[in-house]
Order: structure tokens, then C-alpha cells, then sequence
């Protein structure tokens, strides 16, 4: 090794999902849905990470209902991630929830290597708790302001407002953009968003190209790195795919 | 006597990424002397293409951008005298600006009017965009100026490296940096400008000028200074091609870029370096035994232990150790929720040498056998950390049985 006294790294990647499991998250099986659909992401948001290698792909999990929580807490590797169900019961403390990544995206124990973070909010409801407490908490925070931030907005109860909050403005002139909320109404849709996130974002937030400060060239996608399209068969947010379940 | 500098050394190697996606390099460098025996400077630059698919030609924007910087510094070269100190620094921070960003403007666009895909479609220099870093280095002063996050750091004569230009933008925008593109981003040149002169007393030892390829593949600032300290014992383009790929590949994948002056009276330093890297400590040790390489080629104790070792690298290095121990901090925290992990790191101290360290002064530091500012720096940082409120330390939820 030509530097043995150096220690060279790949630049870690944390990825971290924000769950409501809230009590109506156990109606009409959004609850398992949700398992099923971020188990069945696992392989390819793996397979994405073996592809770029400079990328160490790290996912956390904060579940919130009566209060918050990391249901997964150590930042684990993809690659060796084994899923355990979320479960549904109680109020919406997505306040909570956000100061919980809030200090988890201090520095340290964040690194000053780390790539972006990507944090992916899932809700079908409105928050209980003082969310714009925990809003500003997350956003005093460096590393949440250079964040990837996706939400998904589960059934017509979900509160988009708050979810563009968490994204940030909505880009002039609304239109397709995954910086508005994504909306799933059934099982198959949240599927394919959970899928676009662990897998193209991931992707794109693994080798962020520079981008020129002060251009504004982030453009209509507001984000610190260039999102990817939405799925084909997704490119309205709004439009959503398969029957209204939710 | 003046100072001496030896012939400057260049490389940019291409990204394990880009390599992968079957995309060009989009760095270049540059090194070369430039001027007449009575007007000689060394020039030193890196640039950085942005990559992605609205900088598409940025690889050309690189290779424009140092030869725009060396067309402006000889054109500089001939008008002024090099011993015209402020004058320098006037063209470090304004004039030099000015006239590298007009001659690079002017090369790619008369590029664009070259290119195929271009098809008639408005020229924009933002296709084109890359940083630039540039270091003019004579035998009284140095200097350096540019745009964009590339790295400068100094040896100095004490073996110490030092971080001398860095960018430092305002809220910290991921993977943001300014651009030559930027026709209005001048104050930005100025900002990174300056100019500093030396003897042959305290001539830094080296310059290493980086892309920000090299030092975010270090897992930490520390790394870096450290990495730099060691390519300056990569003697050859081909050793320090080596290296790079070496840096790309276990690092962040980027393309990466140095170029590097050293202080002929480093050649020493250099060379001893190079000698403890390569030869087997039993050589270097019979070697010094029988006084063959000089008072400069002190062997490496093979006895010191990996605690003793950072203790003498932190040592040699004092600017470092609070660099260190600052990355450190929600080690010493934890330390104090958890006693009982120091002992861990104690009996392993090859896997965490510096964290072995903070392990073993958590009682004081009257037993260490290290230099003052370690000591006191050690200090500062556990009395710091019993300052802070100590937090439970954070554990999963355990989720319901289904």
C-alpha cells in the first residue's frame, strides 16, 4: 500500500427513512405495504451500492407514532440489512421524528466525508406534535440542509403541506417534479416510489457531480444533487397508477 | 544564497467512477518554468472539471483552463519584475483573474465553433466549467490564486503540513464550488490570493496543490495533511501516478489531481522519506548504524508501539493534534457514558491508534510520555467533554413481537 500511514475511505452515504406508524397506517394494509415495500427495495438499493463502490451506503429508520424512535439506529450497510416490520399504533409525533435525524446529523457523529444524506419521509397523516419546532430543529443542521429530501405523501389524509415543508418550496410553476410530495393511493405505487428512491436516487447521490455555487442551476429540482426522473409511468406525482385504495 | 526550487512534478489521474461510466478524465494539471535564469518562477495548477451532463465539454474546460493560466503568467512575466512583490500580489488577486478567465473564454469558444454536437446551438462557457488552482513559486516568495475547492498545502521546514487555501463557501452547499464560468465570480479569485515570501531559513520544504478529488478520498482532514506529506516522496510522474490510482480507488472515486514544488534543500527530507517507505526497517537500521546516509536518516524505532507512534506523529505535528482530537469529540463523550469501552481500545491499539490514546488519558495525562501541546490539547478535550451534558446513549427501539 503506497500510504500506510493514511486512511483512505469511500464517502458514506446515509440513507434514512422517516415512517409514520401511526394508528390509520393499520387500515387498509399501508402499514404492511410499507414493510413489503422497503423489504422488496433492499436487493436492487444494494445492488445500486455494489455499482459505486466510492459510495458507502449506510440506512437508518426512525418510526414515529406516540413519539419517535430509530427503529434501525446503527447506520448498517445496505448489503447487510435484514427489514423488521414497522408496526401501527398511536399519534403522528413527525415533530419528534425530526429532531431525532436532527441530532443524529450533528458533526460528528456525522462525518465530514459523508456524500449528501438522503432522507425519505413516509405519512398518511397530519402531524400531532409541533412539527415546525422540529423542522427548524432538522434544518439548523448543515447536513440536513445539503440532504436529499423525499416524501411520500400515503392516501388523500396525508398532509402535503407539511411534506413540502420537509422537501423545501416547491419549484416555480408546480408541473412534474419529485420535489412535491409523492402521492401513493395503493400498495403497487408505493412500491415503485420506495424503489425510485433506494434505487436511482441512491444512485445519483453516490457520484454527485460539482455544481457551480450561486447558479441556481439546481433548478426546478431545488435539490443539492440532480434528482433522476421520476418512473416513466410516474411522471406526475399526482397521477397516480392502479386503482385508489388508500 | 536564494532559495532553490527543484523541477515541479504533475499528474492527474482519472476516477475509478468515471472510469466505470466510460467517461474522460476532467481534470488536468500542469507544472513548468517559465521566465529567463534572472526571471525564473515555477508554475503549478490543477484544474476540475464539473462533470455531469450540463458541464459535458468540462474535460476541455480543464486542459483550456491551465493553459490559459500559463499563457497569463508569462505574459505577467514579461512585463514585471518577479522581486516586485506587490505588484504580484496584485496580479494574484486581480489582474492574473482577469486575464486567465479572458483568455480561457476565449479558448473554448473557439472550441465550441470546433465541436460537432455543438450544431449552431448559443455558445455557453458553462458546458465548459472547471475550477482552477494555481501556485507561482520564485526564489523569494510564493504565491497562489484560482477558483474553485482545490486544496494548497505546505511543508514546512519542521516536517509540519499545513493547509494554506482551502474554499470556504457560505452554508456549505453540498458538493458546491464557485467556477471559472462564473464571469462574475472574480471576488472569489481574490479571496483565495496571496503571496508569501521566505528565506532559505524557512523555506516551506514543499507545495502540494490538489483537486478536491484527493482530499475527500482522506477519511479525514488529518489524512489528508498526512497524504500530502507523503507524495512528496513519490519521486517520479509514474510513482505518483501510482499513488493517485491508488487514492481514486480506495477513495471517493473522483478524478484526482496534483501538482507539487519541492525546496531543493528538502531533497533530504525527500529522499529520506522515500528510504523509510521502501527499505526494510533492518536495513535502514544497519544502514544508520554505520552513519552511511548522514545525520538525516534516523531509523524508525521498530520497538514504538501504535500508541507511541501517534504520540510522535502528533508530536512532529502540532498542528494536527487538536485538528485530530476535534474529530474526536463524541469519543471523549462517549468515553465518559462508557467507561468500560476504553479498555477495548486500549488492548487494541493497531485498529484505533488515536482512539487508544484518548482511551488512555481519561484519567490525566501525567503518565503519557508525549510533548506539551499533546498533553495540554488531551486535556482541554476531556475537560471539555465533562462540561457537556452527558446523554444516555441512544439505543434501538425494540419493536413489538408481531
Amino acid at each position: 500500500m503506497p500510504f500506510p500511514n493514511v486512511r483512505l475511505s469511500n464517502r458514506p452515504l446515509h440513507f434514512i427513512y422517516l415512517c409514520d406508524c401511526s394508528g390509520s397506517m393499520a387500515a387498509q394494509g399501508k402499514m404492511q405495504a410499507l414493510n413489503q415495500a422497503i423489504r422488496q427495495s433492499l436487493p436492487g438499493m444494494a445492488e445500486v451500492a455494489d455499482q459505486n463502490p466510492e459510495a458507502r451506503v449506510l440506512v437508518r429508520a426512525v418510526r414515529f407514532a406516540d413519539g419517535a424512535a430509530w427503529h434501525l439506529a446503527e447506520p448498517t450497510p445496505v448489503q447487510q440489512l435484514k427489514w423488521r416490520d414497522l408496526e401501527a399504533g398511536g399519534i403522528t409525533a413527525m415533530g419528534e421524528a425530526l429532531e431525532l435525524v436532527a441530532a443524529a446529523l450533528q458533526s460528528p457523529p456525522m462525518e465530514e466525508r459523508a456524500l449528501p444524506p438522503v432522507l425519505v419521509l413516509i405519512s398518511d397523516g397530519q402531524p400531532t406534535d409541533d412539527f415546525d419546532a422540529g423542522l427548524s430543529r432538522l434544518m439548523r443542521e448543515p447536513w440536513a440542509q445539503k440532504a436529499v429530501r423525499l416524501a411520500i405523501a400515503m392516501g388523500h389524509d396525508a398532509d402535503l403541506e407539511v411534506l413540502q415543508q420537509f422537501i423545501g418550496p416547491e419549484p416555480a410553476g408546480g408541473g412534474k417534479s419529485p420535489r412535491r410530495p409523492l402521492q401513493a393511493s395503493n400498495a403497487t405505487t408505493l412500491a415503485q416510489y420506495i424503489q425510485w428512491a433506494s434505487t436511482a436516487v441512491v444512485g445519483a447521490a453516490s457520484m454527485p457531480a460539482s455544481r457551480v455555487s450561486g447558479s441556481g442551476e439546481s433548478g426546478e429540482s431545488g435539490s443539492n444533487i440532480p434528482l433522476p426522473d421520476l418512473p416513466p409511468t410516474l411522471l406526475d406525482p399526482t397521477d397516480d397508477v392502479g386503482p385508489l385504495v388508500w | 544564497m536564494k532559495p532553490a526550487w527543484q523541477s515541479a512534478l504533475h499528474c492527474s489521474v482519472i476516477g475509478a467512477a468515471h472510469q466505470r461510466q466510460g467517461k474522460p478524465c476532467q481534470d488536468a494539471s500542469m507544472s513548468c518554468s517559465l521566465g529567463s535564469a534572472q526571471q525564473q518562477l515555477q508554475l503549478l495548477a490543477v484544474a476540475d472539471g464539473h462533470g455531469g451532463s450540463r458541464y459535458w465539454l468540462s474535460d476541455i474546460g480543464s486542459r483550456e483552463a491551465c493553459r490559459a493560466a500559463r499563457a497569463a503568467v508569462e505574459a505577467a512575466l514579461r512585463q514585471h519584475p518577479l522581486k516586485d512583490q506587490e505588484q504580484w500580489l496584485r496580479q494574484l488577486q486581480t489582474e492574473l483573474p482577469e486575464a486567465i478567465q479572458q483568455r480561457w473564454l476565449d479558448a473554448v469558444q473557439r472550441d465550441w465553433q470546433q465541436q460537432p454536437d455543438a450544431q449552431g446551438a448559443p455558445f455557453s462557457s458553462a458546458v465548459y466549467g472547471c475550477t482552477l488552482g494555481l501556485v507561482l513559486i520564485t526564489t523569494q516568495w510564493w504565491g497562489c490564486t484560482g477558483i474553485g475547492d482545490w486544496d494548497l498545502v505546505s511543508l514546512e521546514p519542521g516536517g509540519e503540513a499545513c493547509l494554506r487555501s482551502q474554499e470556504t463557501l457560505e452554508g456549505g452547499a453540498a458538493e458546491a464550488t464557485t467556477s471559472l464560468c462564473q464571469a462574475d465570480a472574480l471576488s472569489a479569485w481574490s479571496e483565495r490570493a496571496q503571496l508569501q515570501r521566505f528565506s532559505a531559513a524557512d523555506a516551506p520544504a514543499a507545495l502540494v496543490l490538489s483537486t478536491d478529488g484527493i482530499r475527500k478520498s482522506c477519511a479525514t482532514d488529518a489524512d489528508f495533511l498526512q497524504l500530502s506529506r507523503e507524495l512528496i516522496a513519490l519521486t517520479s510522474t509514474t510513482e505518483l501516478e501510482r499513488g493517485l490510482r491508488e487514492i481514486t480507488a480506495q477513495g471517493s472515486g473522483d478524478d484526482v489531481s496534483v501538482a507539487i514544488g519541492i525546496y531543493q534543500g528538502a531533497t533530504s527530507a525527500r529522499g529520506r522519506s522515500a528510504l523509510r517507505r521502501w527499505l526494510p526497517p533492518a536495513v535502514v537500521l544497519g544502514l544508520s548504524a554505520a552513519g552511511a546516509l548522514g545525520w538525516w536518516l534516523w531509523p524508525r524505532p521498530p520497538e514504538l508501539s501504535p500508541l507511541q507512534r501517534q504520540v510522535a506523529e502528533l508530536c512532529q505535528a502540532p498542528a494536527q493534534i487538536d485538528l485530530s482530537l476535534s474529530q474526536r469529540q463524541g469519543q471523549f463523550a462517549q468515553l465518559l457514558r462508557q467507561p468500560t469501552a476504553a479498555q477495548a481500545l486500549i488492548n487494541e491499539p493497531e485498529r484505533d491508534p488515536l482512539g487508544a490514546l484518548i482511551a488512555a488519558t481519561a484519567n490525566g495525562t501525567s503518565a503519557l510520555e508525549a510533548c506539551t501541546p499533546l498533553k495540554q490539547a488531551l486535556n482541554a478535550h476531556w475537560q471539555a467533554a465533562r462540561k457537556t451534558p452527558l446523554q444516555p446513549p441512544r439505543s434501538p427501539q425494540t419493536p413489538a413481537q408481531p
